[in-house]
């Protein structure tokens, strides 16, 4: 990710209201974890997985406070099992934001499964994704899927592809 | 085990007031509704493996003031033992975490759990991962002593609590959802806290 990226999640996340993200940390977005640790005005959790981290976000959200959970897409293979229970039984609401793993361009061949599976997972949990590519979108598209997941109280994601990431 | 489930939550319902808790699942559901009537609205019931703990964890990142309890199970820690490493490294000042250590998967017919071997303690993997105060409750007057130290410590806090696998008979059926349950949790946070969490729609 080139600055003016970090740049634009950072903004997109306070302007969502977001105090906290909880994070594992994936090659693809190497350069945004220690931005959001230096930031003063977002605490961050590193997680061990990203269901907990989901589950805490689901927590968070209790509060009163917004939580984001920032992830590689195979942690969505992880996170499926609370993000069910929370929002498909519950509507708690978790936000996501995702480094797309195995898109087209993918040259690994271990990241293959993360592209293919990432779509039909989010399908299957009914949560709407919108996937950018361009760094003018990032901002917007983080503030629609709160707007959205606040209205809807179920989860949301935006998958950041292409050259942002690569 | 001869320490009952029920008898530790009476004990621990008695020390709660302003406190918030998220409640396991299973059997303890109905046990934590009549044990703790006054508690209801403070309570989420929810039924979610492996996301208790997590919860709580994350209700007391919101909110630091406030007390937060985490009522989990042997099943529902083992299925997300890595929540121990995050709050160790956390360290929130306001989290404290019962778990009800029954050595079964009650709610499905009482198939052992890791811990029925006696060789699994989870406090002591609570310990490994670096929370100091991490005990292990076998009878009820170690139960009231932890709780009362857990309820006012300033650093995480984690009581395991070996119970008997008995549920406590004669109690009223909780029968509301988990969409339900939520939304009188989260009106209860609101009021209490004086904030909005589910507010209104804009009409614009």
């Amino acid at each position: 990710m080139d600055s003016s990226t970090v740049a634009a999640v950072i903004r997109g996340l306070k302007r969502a209201g977001v105090s906290t993200v909880c994070y594992l940390p994936d090659s693809l977005f190497k350069e945004l974890y220690p931005a959001l640790d230096a930031d003063p005005d977002i605490r961050t959790i590193q997680v061990t997985n990203e269901g907990e981290g989901a589950a805490i976000c689901g927590g968070i959200f209790l509060s009163g406070k917004r939580a984001a959970l920032i992830m590689e897409n195979s942690g969505l293979r992880a996170s499926v099992e609370p993000l069910a229970r929370m929002g498909l039984g519950a509507g708690i609401p978790v936000i996501m934001l995702m480094s797309y793993r195995g898109e087209l361009g993918e040259n690994n061949w271990w990241a293959v499964p993360h592209g293919i599976t990432m779509e039909p997972i989010l399908d299957a949990l009914r949560i709407p994704y919108r996937i950018v590519r361009e760094v003018d979108s990032v901002e917007r598209a983080i503030t629609d899927a709160f707007d959205w997941s606040y209205a809807a109280y179920h989860h949301s994601a935006v998958a950041l592809g292409g050259g942002l990431v690569r | 085990m001869t320490m009952t489930r029920f008898d530790c939550m009476t004990l621990l319902a008695e020390k709660l007031s302003d406190e918030l808790v998220i409640v396991s699942l299973g059997a303890s559901v109905d046990e934590w509704y009549n044990a703790a009537p006054h508690m209801r609205e403070a309570s989420l019931f929810q039924q979610q493996l492996g996301c208790v703990t997590p919860q709580a964890f994350g209700l007391a990142t919101g909110l630091p003031h406030r007390r937060i309890i985490s009522l989990d199970t042997d099943g529902g820690m083992l299925f997300n033992l890595g929540i121990l490493a995050t709050v160790a490294n956390e360290r929130p000042r306001n989290l404290f975490t019962v778990v009800w250590d029954n050595e079964c998967y009650q709610s499905i017919g009482g198939p052992p759990t890791h811990t029925a071997k006696g060789i699994v303690s989870i406090a002591a993997i609570a310990r490994g991962a670096g929370i100091e105060h991490a005990y292990t409750a076998t009878t009820v007057e170690e139960f009231d002593k932890h709780c009362v130290a857990g309820l006012a410590a300033d650093e995480p806090y984690v009581l395991v609590a070996k119970v008997s696998s008995a549920v406590q008979p004669g109690i009223r059926r909780k029968h509301s959802d988990g969409r339900e349950d939520k939304y009188i949790f989260v009106r209860h946070v609101e009021a209490t806290e004086e904030i909005t969490i589910m507010g209104p729609s804009e009409h614009n």
